[in-house]
């Protein structure tokens, strides 16, 4: 028996081989055209999950009633390909002055792999609607809810207690300590069809609040890149074994509802899931410049005030297209504007990895330069 | 025998070289077209219009491009120029109404107006009376997005649209069909002042006043109708105002702001009544003394104008694709008799053809103070020149007349879209606020274009290579050789700009939109070109692929290519979605389907037709 035919040589051997980087290549490739028309009915965000952020792409038939795994997903072939870059890098490549280029080149590869992997883990995206004069001090994610929960008796202080989407499940029963009763959750819709109860409609399964004038109804969720969910929640706070009434919450729903028990107020409300900043951003004015005689727009920009008590910033900042506002570990966007140019929307992201794509960059340009500027010049003075 | 080979006669290179130059100047040469009325001095009138100050020659020609589908117009055996049908239609429109200027191809459009199908241009005479029953229709196929209409629908829109454009150009400098609009001009700036005190204080107002208001009603009117209906603003801003207050005749005659009249205003207004009257020197006068007074007050716009017109003349895509093909046809005059000669004067001509290109595209980026690529057009112009130029270069290595029949085939070939794609409109359009960025503009956009450009001329010579394979009765190994490894070497180039160019639009989107990668289909089409050619490069290197399997992979190159530079902007999603296109999907279908027919070609044994003819 010969040394290579070692098991661990033949995973080596594997896992290091060209044949599994043209494999995974061409995987990729068809995995990029599917993502790429998924996009058509799907929207971005559910075909990058769907193919490109997930182990495997499944698949579930008409009439099958479980998924079936039909294809290597981003993260596998990725991994895979990290896997093998750096098994071929540092088994086969020749350590010489003639390949350092492919040596940046594919270090700086797997840096961008690396990078596109902590994204994926790491980077979170939310939206922050302010509108002329108006002061906020939180983000939100459109795509994910929490029930609020707030007690509203100081008129100085709300103070509220979130549930987030996750534990929204029907038939779950939700202790937090500092509510004094449960939470039993009877329905959850991720997407709902509300509207004004009429004569014929069935009785609504809610007994309180606003609920229980309307007519729910589950709908298709919808996922293309702009629309919204309107997710519904049938919900009942429990006290001793007692119900406090059964309400329909949904951010669809903007009135507040709410009870008053034992001298304290209650408001319950379903809403787009809130991220709290240190610091406070106040829009100052918004711009929205078109060239003249077009509607084609030539400017969007915000100004705004940028308070940060504790860390003794109180500064203007101009946040405009191509010129984002970096603060606090976050990078604000200008994403959008609406209401008669009253409202900015900001597309607020955390992602401590921001710089590794910078990095990887460089180092894969300069590679590739290099390698290919010492093949040239030697292909030259051949034919020379 | 060997010698002669090695030296080309340089004379014959530097000939053919002047004679492509001069075939491309020969449109500024030639001797004007004759007219009593000074149509140059006319076109090259600054205004404004979307969003851009241009000469009038520009918009006349984009808006008969847009409407007529040609850049001038065939009347009784002459040619119309664009701004002597523009002056028309401003003028005298009961004349312009009986140009046969509207394209309608669609049937059922035709059926709407009652038309037969035996002609494809109508007057407007002919569209007036169904032209309230097509808005109709046009307003209601609106409601439908682009992409659920039907064919009756988009070409009802398109013809709503070219009407609207058409009355509008007949309302910008006077109400279409008033008599004389200098006698109005006239009796309105003097009534204008009491008939606004009328209309500001109506109880204290002198009798005077009211008579003033009251004589004024009917033209005030009309003048509204002018401040709304103007195709473009033809009046400059004066000293003291904000360089982008140009205004249509309307709105200056109804904001005078307590200055004297813009002398714009009367310039005009006589140039239509002297066109009426067919007075030349009268009309003359008038533009002389208007041009000279925009040259004391905006001598930068002005001057922009003039080199615009001069630009618009020369047409250098037009004259660069006619020596693209001219270059074409000398290369394969010169393999057919291997002619050193013949050689010299395919190169020559090729190196003028890039030149002109180069004119041409440089003229652009300084006409339009932006990097080369902006929009769709302007990629189509740029990736031609890359490959051209790329060819160029090539050819220094491996004279053997490939890498110039690749460019100049290229060449040809995407001047042949971009002047498709003009169609459309003004190629020099503004810049959307989240494009306006002439530092991104000017890396990410041109190395990913630099990248396009690069693979189809790899692509070009896959191409070759199938075509050599069964037409050359014994090719020589040697030129075989080189022709894989000129192949090899643009692929490595091509890899090395996609990948540079899709990670800078990666950080152009983390800086505009807060991620470095989206996975939208723009980005996604850049990431596919740059696997593709790893792809090449990785399968060499292992040795999978050889000769045959490098040389039909760069030939599936160019529908990857072709893919992701129009075929992600037909899905219509995506931030990238401002190149939309939905005509040119058959196209690309074809494209797609001849390069696989030629990959085919390349499995198939060499000369496999002669074998069997055996």
């Amino acid at each position: 028996m010969r040394p290579n035919d070692a098991p661990l040589h033949r995973v080596t051997g594997f896992l290091s081989s060209m044949k599994l980087t043209l494999v995974c290549l061409a995987l990729l490739m068809i995995l990029v055209i599917a993502c790429t028309l998924l996009q058509v009915p799907l929207g971005t965000h559910l075909a990058v999950e769907r193919t490109i952020r997930s182990f495997l792409v499944w698949w579930t038939p008409d009439w099958s009633p479980v998924q079936i795994p039909i294809f290597p997903g981003g993260g596998l072939v990725g991994g895979v390909l990290l896997l093998n870059l750096l098994f071929a890098q540092f088994l086969k490549l020749e350590r010489s002055r003639r390949k350092a280029g492919l040596w940046l080149a594919h270090l700086g590869l797997a840096l961008l792999f690396v990078g596109e992997f902590a994204t994926a883990l790491l980077q979170v995206e939310s939206q922050m609607p302010v509108q002329v004069g108006q002061t906020r001090d939180y983000s939100e994610d459109t795509r994910l809810m929490e029930l609020a929960v707030v007690d509203a008796t100081d008129p100085a202080k709300d103070v509220v207690t979130t549930i987030p989407q996750s534990r929204l499940r029907p038939g779950a029963v939700i202790e937090t300590p500092s509510l004094p009763f449960k939470i039993a959750v009877k329905r959850w819709y991720e997407n709902a069809d509300l509207g004004m109860r009429k004569p014929n409609d069935p009785a609504s399964e809610a007994n309180a609040g606003i609920g229980a004038g309307l007519s729910v109804r589950e709908a298709d969720i919808v996922t293309s890149d702009d629309a919204q969910n309107s997710a519904a929640a049938l919900i009942e706070p429990v006290e001793g074994g007692q119900s406090l009434g059964a309400y329909w919450v949904s951010n669809a729903l903007g009135a507040p509802q709410g009870f008053a028990r034992e001298g304290r107020t209650w408001r319950l409300t379903l809403r787009p899931r809130r991220y709290y900043l240190p610091f406070s951003v106040t829009l100052k004015e918004f711009k929205h410049d078109i060239y003249p005689g077009t509607d084609i727009p030539k400017n969007f920009s915000s100004l705004v005030r940028l308070n940060d008590p504790a860390a003794g910033e109180d500064r203007d900042a101009l946040i405009y297209m191509n010129h984002p506002l970096r603060y606090g570990g976050k990078t604000f966007y200008q994403a959008s504007f609406g209401q008669n140019d009253q409202l900015s929307v900001f597309q607020v992201v955390r992602n401590p990895g921001w710089l590794i794509p910078y990095l990887s960059c460089i180092m894969v340009g300069l590679g590739l330069l290099l390698h290919f500027g010492v093949k040239l010049s030697s292909s030259l003075k051949r034919i020379s | 025998m060997k010698k002669a080979l090695s030296k080309p006669p340089r004379w014959i290179y530097w000939a053919a070289f002047a004679a492509a130059l001069l075939g491309a100047a020969w449109p500024l040469l030639a001797p004007a077209h004759k007219s009593a009325f000074p149509l140059a001095e006319v076109s090259r009138l600054p205004v404004l219009e979307g969003g851009r100050v241009k000469p009038l020659d520009s918009f006349a020609r984009n808006a008969l491009l847009v409407i007529r589908g040609t850049q001038s117009l065939p009347v009784e055996g002459k040619t119309m120029s664009a701004t002597e049908w523009l002056l028309e239609a401003m003028f005298k429109p009961e004349a312009a109404d009986t140009k046969k200027i509207f394209v309608i191809d669609d049937p059922d459009v035709l059926g709407l107006l009652g038309l037969q199908q035996n002609e494809r241009r109508f007057a407007y005479w002919q569209l007036e009376p169904k032209r309230d029953e097509v808005g109709q229709q046009a307003q209601r196929a609106e409601k439908l997005e682009a992409a659920r209409r039907s064919r009756f629908q988009s070409a009802v829109i398109s013809l709503s649209r070219r009407l609207d454009l058409y009355e509008q150009i007949k309302n910008t400098i006077m109400v279409s069909g008033s008599d004389d609009p200098v006698s109005e001009l006239a009796v309105f700036s003097t009534a204008l002042p009491g008939a606004l005190r009328a209309v500001h204080a109506p109880k204290t107002a002198s009798t005077r006043d009211r008579a003033a208001m009251k004589a004024l009603s009917e033209l005030l009117e009309r003048y509204r109708f002018l401040a709304r209906a103007a195709a473009f603003r033809p009046l400059s801003p004066r000293e003291g105002e904000p360089d982008d207050a140009w205004k249509s005749v309307g709105e200056a005659v109804l904001q005078p702001n307590g200055r004297p009249p813009h002398p714009g205003l009367e310039a005009y207004a006589l140039m239509a009544r002297d066109y009426r009257q067919s007075d030349a020197k009268a009309f003359s006068s008038a533009v002389n003394e208007y041009a000279s007074w925009l040259d004391l007050e905006r001598p930068g716009e002005a001057r922009r104008a003039r080199d615009e017109v001069l630009f618009n003349t020369a047409e250098p895509f037009v004259s660069g694709m006619a020596l693209y093909v001219a270059a074409l046809l000398a290369v394969f005059a010169w393999w057919a008799t291997r002619r050193r000669d013949v050689a010299a004067a395919a190169d020559g001509l090729f190196a003028g053809a890039v030149l002109v290109h180069t004119v041409g595209l440089v003229a652009r980026i300084w006409l339009q103070g932006r990097p080369p690529v902006t929009n769709l057009y302007s990629s189509a112009v740029f990736v031609g020149w890359v490959a051209a130029l790329l060819g160029l270069f090539a050819e220094r290595i491996h004279r053997k007349g490939f890498a110039i029949a690749g460019g100049a085939l290229l060449g040809f070939c995407t001047l042949l879209i971009a002047q498709h794609l003009s169609a459309s409109g003004d190629t020099m359009e503004m810049m959307r606020a989240v494009l306006d960025s002439n530092f991104w503009l000017g890396t990410h956009v041109v190395t990913v274009t630099i990248g396009y450009g690069s693979t189809f001329l790899a692509g070009a010579l896959g191409i070759t290579w199938v075509l050599r394979r069964h037409l050359v009765a014994e090719p020589d190994p040697e030129t075989t050789k080189a022709l894989v490894s000129l192949a090899y070497g643009i692929v490595a180039f091509a890899l090395l700009f996609s990948f540079i160019g899709t990670t800078l639009g990666g950080i152009w989107a983390d800086q505009s939109w807060g991620r470095f990668w989206g996975w939208d289909p723009k980005e996604n089409g850049a990431l596919l070109i740059v696997l593709w050619n790893a792809f090449i490069l990785h399968a060499r290197f292992a040795g999978y692929a050889r000769e045959r399997g490098v040389m039909l992979m760069t030939v599936v190159g160019n529908i990857v290519t072709s893919l992701s530079w129009f075929g992600v902007n037909m899905l219509g999603i995506g931030l990238h979605s401002y190149g939309f296109m939905d005509k040119a999907f058959h196209w690309l279908l074809a494209f797609g389907v001849s390069q696989l027919f030629l990959v085919w070609l390349g499995f198939l044994p060499p000369r496999f037709w002669a074998a069997e003819a055996d």
